[in-house]
């Protein structure tokens, strides 16, 4: 099997976050990077596919800056086999239909069995790459899978649907999978497999976004105003309840 | 000169951190509370992330990395638990290692293979109730007998004790030799007749690492098990505790970081008179001294570890580097016990425990005084 993974580096999400100089991004700088959270549940699902099947070989793609390595390094560590690492140091400002081409272009000739990745990413948020992948390459895609097994050819997953409702699906390959939590548990990557990481091939092409240019552009990245604190009540236990009720029928359509 | 870590070393430690705050932080207080040493989290998924054995080769069955790896993962699995660190660095610093050093190659496949899979424990036997220091004193006997070795006498506070399965053991060998020169090291292994284990020590801190006394008592040991040559113990010994104070000075250095972060978490919340305590000019300069204090350390700490994976000399470095480190852990967390005020004396928050926790790196492996010796002797010498 031929099985692409394809992840994101993100900042830790517990970082303080600034806004960039030219307002439509959070400034890069000083900000400690990891795998988006999703994604390692894409190559965790993926190792898994390959622990089932053994004769499998699989590709973890990044788009991104140099210091995108160290997080295709982890992918690595955790058990895929070669990286390729797209350079472009602009790839935060791309919108999703740009990255979608950039892979696109990488995988239409590569058979891909699976493409596996995040439902989204912990930045951005668009929940549109995986999709654009699929549809770029004329292939099937199943989005938010929590459950996945293989058996000869056939896939079967359970997608999560709004208001707790699951879906089961079954379908072939090709296919991208959009990964969602709850998936698995990813694994630590091992000491020593964190060594052989290093030998592992992870070749670095150019950036190419084709002729797919940007038709879209954020004019503004800001922090919502905080809202006035709550409201904190003092009274005897009848005043209480006077002034309670008469808050949530004036400020709330709780009561009439 | 570059003072970035590696890709490698980054991932280790995010590795290591993750393991460290998920599995092991959760029950670091109850086990401290009730002594308890639990080898399956502390010893055995050490194992499966490949760290009992990250500095040997891996024919050797270990990771084939360098000791600034081994240094980062005793840091922060220190950083959440004091006991569980400690566990790790006696097992690989103070028994595999010297095997790897002073082994010969049978040695090393039937004792350092699984040692660094994670298959055996490690411990190491120096101390005696009237032999400190003052290793040269060591009184447990070792008697040839055809082919073999008798062992008789005690060592106390032993680290690992009772868990290991393996025991490196420091015996006199000759007694009419000049005394450090009459010391030989030896393999012991557990459930050997004649090698029994003593009382458990009731401690102040690391409470979840179990310290014992090791008895032998007409202990017959196989002559293969000499470790290095006859007579030539106590420089396995010295050698064994260079690489020993990496381990230890690491544990200081986590020790203190979590006492550090638990201390930034707790006066950031903690508000005292309209504002957030760690507002406070009085509080921030603490703040800032403790971290001060941590980074030196660290960088002590990793120029020795550079040292030790490049086969440079590094014995005076390691001195220094677990002197400033333990004593840097002990100033650090008694901050962050004041700092935390009445909360920081009670068993809620952590720093209680780091506190005791950090008084033994002051002590253990050469006490602060000895490593002054050491350091003092290699500037006058």
């Amino acid at each position: 099997m031929n099985i692409l993974i394809c992840i994101k580096q993100v900042p830790d999400m517990e970082s303080k976050f600034k806004i960039n100089g030219e307002g439509n991004w959070y400034d890069r700088a000083d900000l400690a990077w990891r795998m988006n959270e999703y994604d390692e549940y894409a190559v965790e699902q993926a190792v898994r596919l390959k622990e089932q099947v053994k004769d499998a070989d699989l590709t973890v793609l990044c788009i991104g800056p140099d210091q995108v390595t160290e997080t295709m390094k982890k992918a690595l560590a955790m058990g895929c086999d070669r990286g390729v690492h797209i350079a472009d140091a602009d790839s935060y400002k791309r919108e999703p239909i740009e990255i979608a081409s950039m892979i696109a272009g990488f995988a239409k000739d590569k058979n891909f069995d699976v493409i596996f990745t995040g439902m989204q990413s912990q930045d951005r948020g668009s929940a549109q790459v995986g999709v654009m992948v699929a549809e770029l390459l004329g292939i099937a895609a199943v989005t938010t899978i929590v459950g996945f097994a293989y058996d000869n050819g056939t896939i079967n997953v359970k997608r999560e649907l709004e208001g707790g409702s699951k879906a089961l699906v079954t379908t072939t390959t090709p296919v991208v999978l959009t990964c969602q939590l709850g998936l698995n548990t990813p694994r630590y990557p091992t000491l020593p497999n964190i060594m052989k990481a290093k030998k592992k091939e992870l070749l670095t092409l150019a950036a190419d976004a084709g002729s797919v240019g940007s038709r879209q552009e954020t004019a503004a990245f800001y922090f919502p105003e905080k809202k006035g604190g709550g409201i904190v009540l003092e009274g005897d236990a009848a005043e209480l309840a006077d002034k309670l009720i008469h808050l949530l029928k004036e400020k709330t359509g709780v009561l009439a | 000169m570059n003072f970035e870590l590696t890709e490698e070393q980054n991932l280790i430690r995010d590795m290591v951190r993750s393991f460290a705050e998920t599995e092991v932080a959760p029950s670091a207080g109850e086990r401290d509370e009730t002594e308890r040493f639990d080898r399956a989290l502390m010893f055995d998924r050490l194992a499966e992330l490949g760290l009992t054995g990250i500095v040997f080769p891996e024919e050797y069955g270990g990771a084939g990395a360098d000791y600034l790896s081994y240094a980062i993962a005793v840091e922060e699995l220190s950083r959440v638990c004091g006991s569980t660190g400690v566990t790790l660095s006696a097992h690989l610093s103070l028994c595999a290692n010297p095997i790897y050093m002073f082994g010969t190659e049978e040695q090393k496949q039937k004792f350092l293979v699984p040692l660094a899979k994670g298959e055996k424990i490690g411990a190491f036997g120096l101390t005696e109730p009237s032999a400190g220091s003052d290793a040269g004193g060591t009184k447990t006997t070792a008697t040839r007998d055809g082919n073999d070795w008798i062992l008789n006498g005690s060592k106390i506070f032993i680290t690992n004790a009772g868990e290991a399965e393996l025991y490196v053991v420091l015996a006199r060998s000759d007694k009419s030799a000049e005394k450090h020169r009459g010391i030989s090291a030896y393999i012991v292994e557990k459930g050997t007749p004649g090698f029994s284990f003593g009382k458990k020590e009731k401690k102040m801190g690391i409470r979840s690492s179990p310290t014992m006394e090791l008895v032998f008592e007409n202990c017959r040991i196989p002559g293969d098990n000499l470790l290095g040559q006859e007579g030539q113990g106590f420089k396995v010994a010295m050698k064994t505790l260079d690489g020993g104070r990496i381990g230890i000075a690491s544990q200081a250095l986590g020790i203190a970081q979590g006492a550090l972060d638990a201390t930034l978490a707790y006066t950031k919340d903690r508000e005292q008179f309209n504002k957030p305590i760690a507002a406070f000019q009085g509080v921030s300069f603490q703040l800032a001294d403790m971290a001060t204090q941590i980074e030196a350390a660290r960088l002590l700490i990793y120029n020795a570890a550079y040292r030790a994976s490049a086969g440079l000399s590094y014995s005076q470095e390691s001195a220094m580097a677990k002197l400033f480190a333990s004593e840097t852990a002990m100033r650090v967390t008694t901050q962050a016990v004041q700092l935390h005020g009445g909360y920081g004396y009670t068993r809620e928050f952590p720093v209680e425990r780091m506190m005791r926790d950090a008084k033994i790196t002051e002590i253990y492996e050469g006490t602060s005084e000895v490593q002054r010796v050491v350091i003092g002797a290699a500037l006058t010498r």
